[in-house]
């Protein structure tokens, strides 16, 4: 079989199993993910937030059948939460109890610093695996440049050196996610290194698919208002966009408060629902009785 | 389908190769940062994905090749212009700047890469080949729209940049969440401690401590360069390209009618290429202002990439605004809530029988930390302590 429609074939498996893990892949996302296998590149995601970014990370380890090591990055992350620590107290401890021992001290100090006394942490775990995992970087932007620059030394070699230790090489390759919603520009050099792919909001007919597979109990005609709903709200001028999420805990709330058919006269009772989809105090001030029943009705 | 000129069986698999990484030196004249790995890349990809599937091919070397969301958006009409037949082709408006931004970087190493491009695709490989006639011609447009050379006088230069390295110097640094070990500080550092008392067999002989790191705050410039300032522009452009030079995190966006990023063309630390790029980015300089809209663009457009909550905001305007002051009390009071301070600079503050009383003015004033003039270099002198109070 040729490459091309041998790959085309790949595509829509990964799709199907994709879906198989209850998320919905638009085909290019697919092509990415198969590249990312081929040639061990991690994937830069990037997109609002609730678009499903972290999403895809757990659909596939799930396909891979790969555990899913899930590093979130925050601000004043360092090395000793990211990549390893020593466990300084066990240390202290194996010290004093070596004392009487009678083994010379090199000895001894290579057992204080050996990987009995090493705690993992994320990085250092994903590539200590056996079975390559999916190492998912979760909001990359939120960890200082300092930090970026570590990850770009561990992306590249896939090897972290330890000081006391030496250098501790990849066993298997992870399969690395990061995501990224853009509060801090990342830098051209990581960017590189990674596949990319912008996530933007679903289109109609996949944000239904997705609707239909959460939350079976409102297939049919409420879930295809809930979208178009959703979809129209998406379009108006809004400080914060509702995302994927957003849709889902609404349709659940709708559901919880019994409301089977959105239109014009039940707007009272969606407007108070709307506190899981509209999520700022400007936003929700534009959002009357009128506005509600004309959307509502439009759908 | 794509454009495979196989006229012989050998010459095919050439000029196939040829043809996929003339794209990565495609996407570089149109101002992607690709790079040479990346052609190999290309190949790598090919060989796997096949190349007779459009879709297969655009999805592969979308991810492959774009690095963010703009490169992203831009690159299927890209795809389209390099890879459709002449007569499908669609040419794509962004071509022409963009290659002209970048020129200078490019020109050595891309002329080999591009010419299986002129060979194959001509209409799109004449933009990228035509570097050298289109710097002659935004030349004699820059003699005639505004003349960044005032840029680059060496009058008062030193001065600026004294000065700039002073403000620098003496801008606050913030102290931040994340801790650092230090030889003092006001947390003894545990583990720190414990570290180094292996070394002495478990008797803590020296301490270690914990102080928070410190970092000075980014800076976000706002140049008005509207005809009203057309006095004071260029030294403003002057100084924020002396702070450019002197911090690392400084942002400086120019705005009239419409807001433009400039400080990537400020760093350029060739004086005559970095005149080159502001001129390309500066059409509409010296025209009417709609501070309001501006400020709106830039929130909406790289509000949140860039502001952030150790971000002091300085904007140099004279407040005279056509826009609504709604639009501009709004747009200020969003900027404000993601920013750490904001300081405006009135360069006629000072005239006599001034008062801020223009309705630009009035509308920002409630948002303002600071509201300080600045005519010249000695009036920045004079305000400098206070806009450095303001900014900590």
């Amino acid at each position: 079989m040729n490459p091309t429609a041998h790959r085309m074939n790949e595509v829509v498996g990964l799709r199907l199993q994709l879906e198989g893990a209850g998320y919905i892949a638009e085909p290019a996302l697919a092509a990415a993910l198969l590249l990312m296998l081929d040639l061990g590149r991690p994937l830069l995601l990037e997109g609002d937030a609730g678009v499903g970014k972290t999403e895809i990370a757990k659909a596939l380890a799930t396909v891979r059948g790969a555990r899913l090591i899930r590093l979130q990055c925050y601000e004043g992350l360092d090395v000793h939460a990211a990549m390893y620590e020593w466990n300084y107290q066990r240390q202290l401890l194996a010290i004093k109890l070596l004392e009487h021992d009678e083994r010379p001290a090199a000895v001894k100090e290579q057992d204080i610093f050996s990987e009995r006394y090493l705690l993992k942490r994320p990085l250092l775990e994903a590539i200590s695996c056996a079975e390559p995992p999916v190492l998912l970087i979760d909001e990359v932007d939120r960890a200082d440049e300092a930090f970026e620059a570590y990850l770009l030394e561990l992306l590249s070699d896939f090897q972290m050196s330890i000081p006391e230790l030496g250098t501790v090489r990849a066993v298997t390759r992870p399969l690395v996610v990061i995501t990224s919603n853009g509060t801090r520009e990342l830098s051209d050099a990581l960017r590189r290194r990674c596949l990319y792919q912008y996530i933007d909001y679903p289109a109609f007919a996949k944000e239904l698919a997705i609707v239909e597979i959460k939350a079976p109990q409102a297939a049919g005609q409420l879930a295809r208002q809930v979208v178009e709903f959703v979809q129209s709200v998406r379009r108006m001028e809004l400080r914060k966009k509702p995302g994927i999420a957003e849709t889902l805990d609404w349709t659940a709330a709708l559901l919880r408060m019994g409301i089977s058919v959105i239109d014009d006269d039940g707007a009272e009772r969606i407007l108070e629902t709307l506190s899981a989809l509209i999520k700022t105090r400007e936003d929700r001030a534009g959002f009357t009785r009128e506005v509600v029943g004309r959307i509502a009705a439009a759908c | 389908m794509l454009i495979v000129k196989a006229s012989s069986t050998i010459d095919a698999g050439a000029t196939l190769r040829g043809r996929l990484t003339g794209f990565a030196g495609f996407l570089r004249a149109n101002g992607y940062g690709v790079g040479g790995a990346d052609c190999v890349s290309v190949l790598e990809t090919t060989v796997r994905t096949g190349v007779l599937d459009s879709q297969i091919l655009r999805w592969s070397l979308k991810a492959l090749l774009c690095g963010r969301g703009d490169e992203w958006r831009r690159f299927d009409a890209l795809f389209d212009a390099y890879f459709l037949p002449p007569n499908k082709k669609i040419f794509v408006d962004s071509n022409v700047v963009a290659a002209g931004a970048h020129e200078p970087r490019g020109e050595t190493g891309e002329r080999s890469e591009n010419e299986p491009v002129s060979g194959a695709g001509h209409g799109v490989a004449g933009d990228t080949d035509s570097g050298a006639a289109r710097h002659g011609a935004s030349r004699e447009e820059s003699l005639a729209s505004t003349d960044f050379r005032q840029l680059n006088q060496a009058e008062h230069a030193r001065e600026v940049e004294a000065l700039m390295r002073r403000f620098a110097r003496r801008l606050k640094h913030l102290h931040l969440r994340r801790e650092m070990r230090f030889h003092h500080g006001r947390r003894l550092d545990l583990q720190g401690t414990i570290r180094r008392s292996v070394a002495s067999g478990g008797t803590p002989l020296r301490l270690a401590w914990r102080e928070r790191r410190r970092v000075r705050p980014r800076l976000l410039l706002l140049l008005d360069v509207s005809r009203s300032m057309s006095l004071y522009s260029f030294f403003y452009l002057r100084l924020a390209r002396a702070l450019c030079g002197e911090l690392a995190d400084v942002h400086c966006f120019i705005f009239h009618t419409r807001i433009t990023g400039v400080a990537e063309a400020l760093r350029d630390p060739d004086p005559w290429r970095s005149q080159e790029r502001l001129h390309l980015l500066a059409a509409g300089w010296g025209g009417g202002t709609r501070i309001g809209e501006c400020l709106w663009d830039f929130n909406r457009d790289h509000g949140a990439r860039l502001v952030h909550s150790r971000t002091g905001v300085i904007i140099v305007s004279d407040g005279y605004d056509t826009g609504e002051p709604e639009v501009l009390s709004q747009a200020l009071a969003a900027l404000r809530r993601r920013s750490r301070r904001m300081v405006w600079l009135n360069p006629l503050l000072n005239q006599p029988g001034f008062s801020p009383e223009s309705r630009g003015m009035l509308a920002a004033m409630p948002h303002l930390d600071l509201l300080a003039p600045g005519a010249d270099l000695a009036g920045i002198e004079r305000v400098l302590p206070q806009v450095i109070e303001a900014l900590r």
